[in-house]
């Protein structure tokens, strides 16, 4: 668990088009996040911070993908990601 | 609304990526040369089946053969293609092509012989398609010495 429940991130990239731009704000609320399918979340993968939509979870984790799919790498690329993972769920943008 | 939009600006904040692509950097012709080396293997496979065809032993089984073989040629012959411009798009840089100027014409023909092999079964074709993909593969590798 995080320090701060609240964390506020800059978009960058076109993979959550139309709804999050490139340099749009969001807040990412950090604390007993309950998860479910649809929902935006915040995650790290190989140290960065990355923004996708939750579009399943399985035996094998949390399978991620963007909203444009066609300019998105996410869980077809790099398979399902680990609760651990999760930083937080987007509850404003 | 107005007033989160002027005391979020007051929280420290870090990008986060929604990137189309990772730059990580991991790059590897073999997988081109495997669907390459499968191309050839699929029509050598769909011509003997063809040589070795007869009223007798047209079954349901060899028909199903054929059917398998023609989409594992195809789907190795799209792969193949993907594979190469992904190196030649993400891995190949200005000074790779100083140092190999016909790189950029040897991987338009390579991937206009992925689409020939798809179009064919043509065990020349094919074979000219894995020795181009060894090409790329070998100034691939002579890049990371």
């Amino acid at each position: 668990m995080t320090h701060f429940p609240l964390k506020r991130f800059t978009v960058s990239g076109n993979s959550m088009l139309p709804i999050l731009k490139p340099g749009q704000d969001v807040l990412v609320w950090c604390w007993f996040v309950k998860l479910k399918v649809g929902d935006l979340v915040a995650f790290k993968k190989d140290g960065k911070g990355m923004i996708k939509r939750i579009e399943s979870f399985n035996g094998r984790g949390i399978f991620v993908s963007g909203d444009n799919e066609s300019g998105s790498t996410d869980s077809r690329t790099f398979g399902p990601i680990k609760k651990n993972q999760i930083i937080g769920k987007v509850i404003w943008y | 609304m107005k007033l989160i939009n002027f005391l979020i600006k007051f929280l420290p904040t870090k990008p986060i990526y929604a990137h189309c692509d990772i730059p990580c950097g991991i790059y590897d012709p073999h997988a081109a040369q495997l669907a390459a080396q499968t191309v050839l293997k699929m029509v050598q496979k769909i011509n003997e089946l063809d040589s070795s065809a007869s009223p007798q032993n047209d079954n349901l089984n060899n028909r199903n053969n054929f059917v398998r073989m023609v989409k594992v040629k195809e789907e190795h012959a799209e792969l193949c293609k993907r594979e190469v411009l992904i190196l030649w798009t993400d891995y190949f840089k200005a000074e790779h092509l100083e140092k190999f100027p016909d790189l950029h014409d040897l991987v338009w023909k390579t991937t206009k012989l992925c689409s020939d092999n798809k179009r064919a079964v043509d065990e020349v074709k094919a074979k000219e398609l894995v020795e181009a993909v060894d090409k790329i593969a070998d100034i691939f590798n002579q890049t990371k010495k």
